[in-house]
């Protein structure tokens, strides 16, 4: 049955019948304010919680109002209207707390910032302790562990540092390719793929792949970890966490990154080479003749140089935002992105840093 | 009205090539506050996942209120849904909302309520499952395991539905919180009318809140009855459970 509700003004009652559940809110008279002395449920066939709760809020708007007279309600209506009337104050409209301003907002951030570079610092310094303490027993080091690791960090990543590294250079080649022709300096074309490859662009996307590939998955599995408390089981047995999870995975990372480099360097002169023969008429016979006179071995080596340094800052990153999930899941995804984007801000600046320590050193 | 909320008939399961039910019957009727009891591995929980809708028995018939539920439409179950709350063991809080939202989440999605007074409805259930006004604005993970247990029994009272299903309600409380839980949930079953029908371990809530007790072994229900019925079967798992209590009860001679 349908639910109704009429307000009576003789008698001041506001009397409902049919169905009363939360659907019936439609169903309650326009009142404008009339006080409402006796509620009558002499026609309720169905009130539950919801129901009971919207009548008695009709007929007293305040909390703190006398109780209206019930009429006609089956002792199990009553029962659920007293039961419901017991916890009406605590279902008083609640203001909305106040917005914060932009100060607060800004010093609120300010102080999350400087937490957060201070527990890096902490995080730094124990993985220190950690990791010397660790290098006097090579019995305790984790092999296995990090093995496994290296596999999933190299391994699974060469397929796609291969492709993008391959059509990289295939754009930069044909794009430097086009000017170059134009003044005839077509063989010059390798000198700037092998610098542009060999000292920026490998090293530089392959640090961003592995940011969002392998930063991302480490701080998602330890901040699960850490939910379902297996940190503090590891912790428990007397095991270190960081020699159990940390330290495995940041060799790992130094073992994977710079082989990954090489591989995109491979990848994206053989892209170059690709277009210097369709487009420049540079045979890959003259390409390997030109490489062989104008490559430098410290081009390759500054470009696999920053290749480690990236991937401690990775692994930091991505390991101390993994161990710093709180108990919920949303702040394990809040996390992982923050890696991701740390991971990526820290690449780019050190890669600035290396580019204007270089020239001045004349390396 | 039918008097039968829940009618199942010859449920066979197999999960992972283990046998779990093997023509599994039982019935439950309104207003019945149900106890489901077994030693670990019989599927208790196995069967509040397929009576709820989220697994599927290999064969059988379940049915809630006169509708089959794994022969019901969408739209179908999704109007069975809201006849029935459930309190997941571990509570199953969202824990990106707060304690309000999560209570209100099933009017926001059920109901054309205005926001405002789902809110209004949620805190009032939050007052009927006894937690103080204050913890409407906090996050679950601020809350202790009592208290979420109580959040989530709020949110499986939201759409006031006619059957509660209730999957460990004391587990992972100390015995004083367990009690008064117990105590919450027959009071709410009687002033609301609700059937109650619960997977549990503790002797403590059989003893004290339930009607009727179903035992599962071998994948089939055992026995059904009281708690005094049930000591008379004889079967070695039953005598050894019911054991437990007598051991640490009898120098009061319970």
């Amino acid at each position: 049955m349908t639910a109704h509700a009429r307000y009576d003004a003789a008698t001041r009652a506001l009397i409902a019948s049919g169905d009363w559940q939360a659907e019936a809110a439609s169903a309650l008279p326009d009142m404008a304010g009339q006080p409402v002395q006796v509620l009558d449920g002499a026609g309720l066939t169905r009130l539950d919680t919801n129901g009971a709760w919207l009548l008695l809020a009709a007929a007293r708007p305040d909390a703190g109002d006398p109780m209206p007279e019930l009429r006609g309600f089956a002792p199990a209506h009553r029962a659920v209207v007293e039961l419901v009337a017991q916890h009406c104050t605590a279902t008083a409209r609640q203001p909305d707390p106040p917005r914060e301003g932009l100060r607060s907002l800004t010093g609120r951030g300010a102080v999350a910032m400087g937490r957060h570079l201070a527990g890096l610092l902490d995080f730094v310094g124990h993985l220190t302790v950690e990791s010397l303490a660790l290098i006097g027993r090579p019995g305790q080091w984790r092999w296995r562990e990090l093995a496994a690791q290296v596999r999933d960090i190299f391994v699974g990543a060469i397929p796609i540092v291969v492709g993008m590294l391959f059509l990289l250079g295939v754009v930069f080649a044909y794009l430097l390719g086009d000017q170059a022709r134009q003044y005839g300096a077509n063989i010059f074309v390798v000198d700037g793929i092998l610098m542009a490859i060999l000292r920026e662009i490998s090293p530089v996307i392959v640090a961003i792949l592995v940011a969002g590939r392998t930063g991302a998955a480490i701080t998602a599995q330890l901040g699960a970890m850490k939910v379902t408390e297996e940190i503090d089981a590891i912790a428990t047995l007397g095991l270190s966490p960081l020699a159990v999870l940390v330290i495995p995975r940041m060799l790992a990372l130094l073992i994977a990154m710079p082989l990954l480099v090489f591989i995109g360097d491979v990848a994206g002169i053989l892209g170059g080479m690709l277009v210097a023969q369709e487009q420049l008429d540079i045979s890959s016979h003259m390409f390997l003749d030109r490489m062989a006179d104008v490559l430098l071995l410290k081009t390759l080596l500054v470009g696999l140089f920053k290749a480690p340094v990236f991937a401690i800052f990775i692994a930091l990153i991505a390991c101390r935002m993994g161990l710093a999930v709180t108990r919920d899941s949303r702040s394990v995804g809040a996390n992982t992105t923050s890696t991701v984007v740390q991971s990526l801000v820290a690449i780019i600046i050190l890669n600035a840093i290396f580019a204007v320590a270089f020239v001045q050193l004349n390396i | 009205m039918t008097d039968t909320v829940l009618d199942i008939r010859d449920v066979h399961t197999t999960l992972g090539g283990n046998s779990i039910h093997r023509g599994l019957d039982l019935t439950v009727r309104r207003g019945e506050v149900i106890a489901l009891i077994g030693g670990s591995g019989t599927g208790k929980s196995v069967l509040l996942r397929e009576i709820i809708g989220l697994l599927r028995p290999q064969s059988g018939r379940i049915e809630l209120f006169g509708q089959s539920v794994w022969e019901a439409s969408p739209a179908q179950m999704n109007a069975l849904r809201r006849r029935f709350g459930v309190l997941f063991q571990d509570g199953a809080l969202f824990s990106s909302l707060n304690v309000e939202d999560n209570v209100a989440t099933p009017l926001f999605e059920h109901t054309t309520l205005p926001h405002g007074i789902c809110r209004q409805l949620a805190r009032l259930k939050l007052g009927l499952a006894n937690l103080p006004a204050d913890v409407a604005k906090k996050k679950p993970s601020e809350l202790s395991g009592g208290m979420r247990k109580r959040v989530a029994l709020a949110r499986a009272l939201a759409l006031d539905p006619e059957l509660l299903f209730l999957d460990e309600p004391t587990s992972g409380l100390d015995p004083i919180s367990a009690r008064a839980f117990d105590t919450l949930i027959r009071l709410l079953a009687d002033s609301l009318g609700l059937t109650v029908f619960l997977v549990t371990h503790d002797l403590d809530t059989l003893f004290s809140i339930i009607d009727r007790v179903i035992v599962l072994s071998n994948g089939r229900v055992l026995g059904s009855g009281s708690v005094a019925e049930l000591k008379q079967l004889d079967d070695p798992w039953l005598t050894a459970y019911f054991a437990a209590r007598a051991e640490e009860a009898s120098p009061h001679g319970n």
